[in-house]
């Protein structure tokens, strides 16, 4: 009954004018998040544009192994915590827990991928000052600070069926970050 | 007043598929950019990929027909951006720089 309730509220809200999901603090967050990295997209063309040759040779020195480890992990993670929020909305908190926890677990492989894949780096001379790399690794941390926010809060009930739009809030800065990484993943490891 | 009556799904299926979906595509461009990194067609279907890639996550994890207008034209504005730009860097890539350094120069 309560999910149906909810479902009926979110069907209002979009004869308004379309939902909100999340809050509106996190989709300004996540659009000052896209115009950074348009801007970084717009650095990296513009060089890849004059130095053609020095992307070419410095791709083909990256391991795709680990940008396809690091894809396949961003794209399961940010799987398991839509499946959170699905199942929060049905009413199944325990469930919904758990797949927060399966999305935190497969989350924190990112950064242990991305630290091998610059230790095999360095072990070949490649000195990894890839900014943009590292600058969506910087996102994705807080995106994994701000799963385990969420995590502790879900544990302690702070989320109902009625109100849970800090795990969704959370779940669109992490499916945002995710459209970014797939964005970045051809250019540095596919496009050689 | 036109009414939707489209409400957020509960059911997981259409996420397991998109997910799936996902993981077929990011191992076909990886494929693709081995066996064809020649091509001079590969920064265009590079460049699909990625595009068909974002707006699956756009729509299926984060919902966007339901959202409000101004986040999804937020969401199709950056999924369609950097995948124009490999088009244009791709195929043009000469011309870019030439005026890239007309504007050095100056």
């Amino acid at each position: 009954m309560a999910a149906e309730a909810v479902l009926d509220t979110h069907v209002v809200r979009e004869a308004e004018g379309g939902r909100i999901p999340g809050n509106k603090g996190m989709w300004v967050g996540i659009t000052c998040e896209f115009v950074e990295f348009a801007v970084l997209f717009i650095v990296y063309f513009v060089a890849r544009a004059n130095f053609p040759d020095a992307f070419q040779n410095g791709a083909e020195r990256l391991s795709r192994v680990s940008g396809t480890v690091i894809t396949l992990l961003m794209v399961t993670s940010s799987f398991f915590i839509a499946c959170s929020v699905n199942t929060m909305r049905a009413g199944k908190r325990r469930q919904s827990i758990y797949w927060l926890v399966a999305g935190l677990i497969v989350a924190l492989g990112y950064p242990v991928a991305k630290y091998l894949e610059i230790s095999s780096n360095r072990a070949q001379g490649i000195n990894g000052e890839e900014g943009l790399l590292f600058n969506h690794l910087v996102h994705a941390t807080w995106g994994i600070l701000g799963i385990l926010w969420v995590l502790v809060r879900h544990s302690f009930g702070g989320y109902s069926v009625e109100d849970h739009h800090g795990l969704e809030a959370l779940a669109s800065y992490w499916h945002a970050t995710d459209i970014i990484w797939l964005v970045i993943f051809p250019m540095f490891y596919v496009l050689a | 007043m036109s009414t939707s009556h489209k409400t957020p799904t509960t059911s997981l299926v259409p996420l397991t598929l998109c997910w799936l979906g996902l993981c077929i595509l990011t191992l076909l461009s990886l494929g693709l950019g081995q066996w064809f990194h020649a091509a001079a067609w590969l920064p265009l279907l590079v460049a699909v990929i990625v595009w068909f890639k974002g707006t699956m996550v756009a729509r299926y994890f984060i919902e966007s027909d339901l959202t409000h207008p101004f986040i999804r034209r937020v969401l199709k504005g950056f999924i369609a951006f950097a995948p124009l730009w490999l088009i244009l860097t791709g195929f043009y890539g000469g011309q870019f720089a030439q005026w890239g350094s007309l504007f050095l120069k100056h």
